[in-house]
């Protein structure tokens, strides 16, 4: 399997597809990126010569912002939310949704698996 | 949707004349209810009593703050906790 950026290993994928993998990297970057380099997008990652796995790995070095500095990036973003203790920050620390949706009931990707409370009244229940 | 760049940010007039007449940002706090107004850069520094619907919350603006609202940083709900079960009870009759 072929090494894009260290620890990236798309699989026997598509490369338009493979190149997702990356952290920072969707499907449109990824055509963009096979554009750039006039890859063919449906080429299977495994098929890739050497000098294009360089190639790409320079770019997307170069000329995008991916995996851990990114991942740095977007942390940075959250912990200065968190700091100046605004009403974002604080739904950071709660582990609560941040964007005003509701919690009554779902949420469940901010609040993790349901922690059933007894004697509570289910949702069908309430009027 | 955003606010339109074209208006540029909203920042109350009223306080922002305020702000100005305190010059130099001192220990004096400004009490407002302005708290959809956007903190411009001149604010850094001052200390804002932002009404929350019942009290003035005391607000240090710092640098990172600029571009957030007043009212980010006065929370207007008070989670005190789920009612228990047997509390719950009683209430109910």
């Amino acid at each position: 399997m072929p090494r894009v950026l260290g620890v990236d290993i798309p699989a026997n994928k598509r490369l338009e597809i493979a190149l997702t993998y990356i952290y920072g990297i969707g499907r449109s970057t990824a055509l963009e990126v096979c554009k750039r380099l006039q890859l063919d997008p449906g080429l299977r990652a495994r098929d890739l010569t050497e000098e294009q796995v360089t190639q790409l790995a320079a770019v997307l070095q170069e000329e995008y912002m991916v995996e851990g500095q990114l991942r740095r990036q977007v942390a940075a973003a959250i912990a200065r939310l968190r700091d100046i203790s605004c009403y974002r920050g604080l739904r950071h620390r709660r582990g609560l949704p941040v964007r005003g949706q509701r919690t009554r009931t779902n949420a469940r990707t901010r609040k993790g698996a349901k922690k059933t409370v007894a004697g509570k009244k289910s949702v069908k229940g309430m009027k | 949707m955003g606010r339109s760049t074209k208006k540029g940010p909203f920042v109350d007039p009223k306080l922002a004349r305020k702000v100005q007449k305190a010059g130099e940002p001192g220990n004096e706090s400004i009490q407002t209810w302005a708290r959809a107004s956007t903190i411009p850069p001149e604010f850094i520094g001052h200390v804002f009593m932002v009404h929350n619907g019942k009290t003035h919350v005391r607000v240090q603006v710092t640098e990172d703050m600029v571009g957030h609202k007043l009212g980010e940083f006065s929370p207007s709900r008070q989670f005190r906790g789920h009612t228990n079960k047997k509390e719950a009870a009683k209430k109910g009759r």
